[in-house]
């Protein structure tokens, strides 16, 4: 019997061809709203866990509330820093494997005539070079070992801060000392973990050389067993906090723990984008209900027939109900292949009119999704069918064959 | 007292349509019996409820009062799916204009009703080709119903009526809608579906055609009369 009624609606569908197939299209437009949603959301996850997976041996230390991505603390808020005391006794914790510093002060930037105010970072290069990828910067390089006199600068300073564009190997003061651009990051927005707009890199040396000052900021430890490295956080609070007498001085984040923070906002955002495009789904089945209703009316002397030779009011249900299946089901194919495609297209989009970087996105479209895929047409079409092909089958039969 | 032999037994059915001042009676306190391998023609002019008799002999409609045995079985008191299942295993109906299911072809018409019945596959198809031979139609068993002719559709709900084996055939004026030439052609298959054994009941307004039966038997304003 199951054969019959996958015939009999099939050929139905087959007989109304042009409003089947604008009904399927619903669905598909449905489904292809979420697969393409939750796959560059899944995608999103990725491109971050990744980056931050390579770094699960790392902890950020800085002084205030810490590393997040919820309150970007502007480094000139504080004019507390760690001292070499902390940093003595972080490195005398066991199970730590280096400390890098970054040093943070104020300086003034001269180019073309002009003197901007300005704010310093030194930074090892190695630890630049994990902190801020080449994937970031837009021209030149980063800062290698021995570099001297020569800074890495962020969009704005080079496009935004003069009235003459800085470029690679231009040539500008620093406090009065001569430095050569190195590199510039791409423009950033205000996405990203840290921006760097507004960033000027030198070496640990040039910073003291032209500040006179060694303020660390912040440190970067890295551990050797990635397996403690929550404790050894906890351990490097509580070290830098007891000596400055002050429990919320500074803080020490774990990648995980800005993994954690990143993935659960990405996941809210992926939860409203997959809420709004479900509107999309129940639109499309009350689009399938009401192809359903019309062709129960437009089928009742059919129906009528049916029970009249012997059809049970299941038979006539289970008829219909796979006939809307037939529909969410195709519909709901179509959707995937339009999904992984869109989702495709709008990480392309994205990558040419977004912040830079955003080009390496790519939609991960994983197996859950495509079975949820399948799984919401599956529902989507039994539930849509359900209420006409009730009706269907409490037709009476000698009434649904007078039917004209 | 129910007949020994009877496949169908009336007990003073009536149908009531309506209430009040338009309230009409089709049937009234009809009482028949209808043996096994009878051929009954029931004739009638129109309006005067044959056609109701019909739908309420082959289950399709419920008595207003009364009682209805088909096989001995009171089908009065029954459920809608058990109604169903009467109708799928004891009746075969034909209908004036034939109701074939416009989508499926001949052969798919035919194997449908044993679908209902729970016949596998394989079986169905080499039945309903078989049936559909023994009305003249196996060139056409992949005609849809829009392509065949009015006598070649009702041969085909014919061969649809016989396919579960029913005992009881009724035909709702199963000659009205065609030719007198197809129209003797479906008599004469009726009437070999009869030799058979089957009980056939036929509608018709054709004297001539009445005549052939076995039995005639007339109804006028809800009343029955031999």
């Amino acid at each position: 019997m199951f054969k019959d009624n996958f015939n009999l609606a099939f050929k139905n569908i087959r007989a109304r061809l042009s409003r089947s197939l604008l009904t399927l299209l619903g669905i598909a437009i449905g489904i292809m709203a979420i697969i393409s949603l939750m796959g560059i959301g899944e995608g999103m996850n990725v491109a971050v866990t990744g980056e931050l997976n390579s770094l699960s041996d790392t902890i950020l230390v800085n002084v205030g509330e810490g590393f997040s991505i919820f309150s970007r603390g502007s480094i000139d808020s504080t004019d507390e820093y760690l001292t070499e005391r902390d940093i003595s006794d972080i490195e005398r914790i066991i199970g730590i494997k280096e400390v890098t510093t970054q040093l943070v002060g104020g300086g003034i930037l001269r180019f073309n005539g002009e003197d901007k105010a300005v704010t310093l970072t030194g930074i090892d290069s190695d630890i630049m070079q994990i902190q801020y990828s080449y994937e970031n910067l837009e021209e030149g390089t980063l800062l290698q070992a021995n570099d001297q006199n020569k800074i890495v600068i962020g969009y704005k300073v080079a496009y935004d801060y003069f009235d003459r564009e800085i470029s690679v190997d231009g040539k500008v003061l620093i406090n009065g000392k001569k430095f050569f651009v190195s590199g510039i990051f791409g423009k950033q927005g205000m996405g990203g973990i840290t921006s760097t707009d507004d960033i000027i890199l030198l070496s640990p040396r040039d910073f003291e050389k032209v500040t006179g000052e060694s303020n660390i900021y912040s440190a970067t430890v890295t551990v050797y067993d990635v397996a403690n490295v929550e404790n050894i956080a906890l351990e490097i609070e509580r070290v830098i906090n007891e000596n400055h007498g002050d429990d919320d001085f500074a803080s020490a984040t774990t990648m995980s723990s800005i993994l954690a923070s990143i993935q659960m906002v990405l996941g809210i955002i992926q939860t409203v984008l997959v809420a709004i495009a479900s509107i999309a789904l129940v639109v499309a089945s009350i689009g399938i209900m009401n192809t359903m209703l019309t062709s129960v009316m437009e089928r009742t002397r059919e129906i009528g027939i049916m029970k009249a030779i012997g059809a049970t009011n299941k038979d006539i249900m289970v008829t219909f109900i796979m006939e809307g299946m037939l529909l969410s089901i195709t519909g709901g194919l179509i959707g995937i292949l339009l999904g992984v495609f869109g989702s495709k297209g709008v990480t392309a989009v994205l990558g040419n009119i977004g912040p830079s970087g955003s080009a390496n996105l790519e939609p991960v479209i994983s197996l859950f999704a495509v079975v949820l895929a399948v799984g919401v047409s599956m529902v989507v079409g039994v539930f849509s069918s359900l209420y006409p092909a009730w009706k269907a089958a409490k037709m009476s039969p000698i009434e649904a064959v007078r039917y004209e | 007292m129910i007949h020994i032999s009877a496949v169908i037994v009336t007990k003073d059915i009536c149908k009531v349509y309506g209430s009040g001042s338009i309230k009409v009676e089709a049937l009234k306190k009809v009482n028949i019996v209808i043996d096994k391998g009878d051929y009954i023609s029931l004739i009638g002019p129109s309006g005067s409820g044959k056609s109701t008799l019909m739908n309420v002999l082959g289950c399709l409609d419920t008595p207003t009062s009364g009682h209805l045995y088909i096989d001995d079985i009171d089908v009065s008191t029954l459920k809608e799916n058990q109604l169903a299942r009467i109708r799928r295993e004891k009746i075969g109906f034909i209908f004036q204009k034939y109701n074939l299911i416009p989508t499926l072809t001949a052969l798919e018409n035919v194997a449908l009703v044993m679908g209902f019945a729970g016949v596998e596959n394989k079986k169905r198809i080499i039945r309903a080709k078989d049936l559909l031979g023994q009305v003249g139609l196996s060139h056409r068993i992949h005609h849809k119903p829009s392509e065949m002719s009015g006598g070649e559709q009702q041969r085909v709900a014919i061969a649809r009526s016989l396919a579960n084996n029913p005992s009881i055939i009724l035909g709702d004026e199963p000659t009205g809608n065609v030719d007198t030439k197809s129209g003797i052609a479906i008599l004469k298959i009726l009437e070999n579906i009869n030799e058979l054994g089957n009980t056939v009941i036929i509608v018709t307004h054709n004297l001539d055609l009445a005549k052939r039966a076995k039995r005639m038997i007339s109804i006028q304003d809800g009343i029955v009369s031999e």
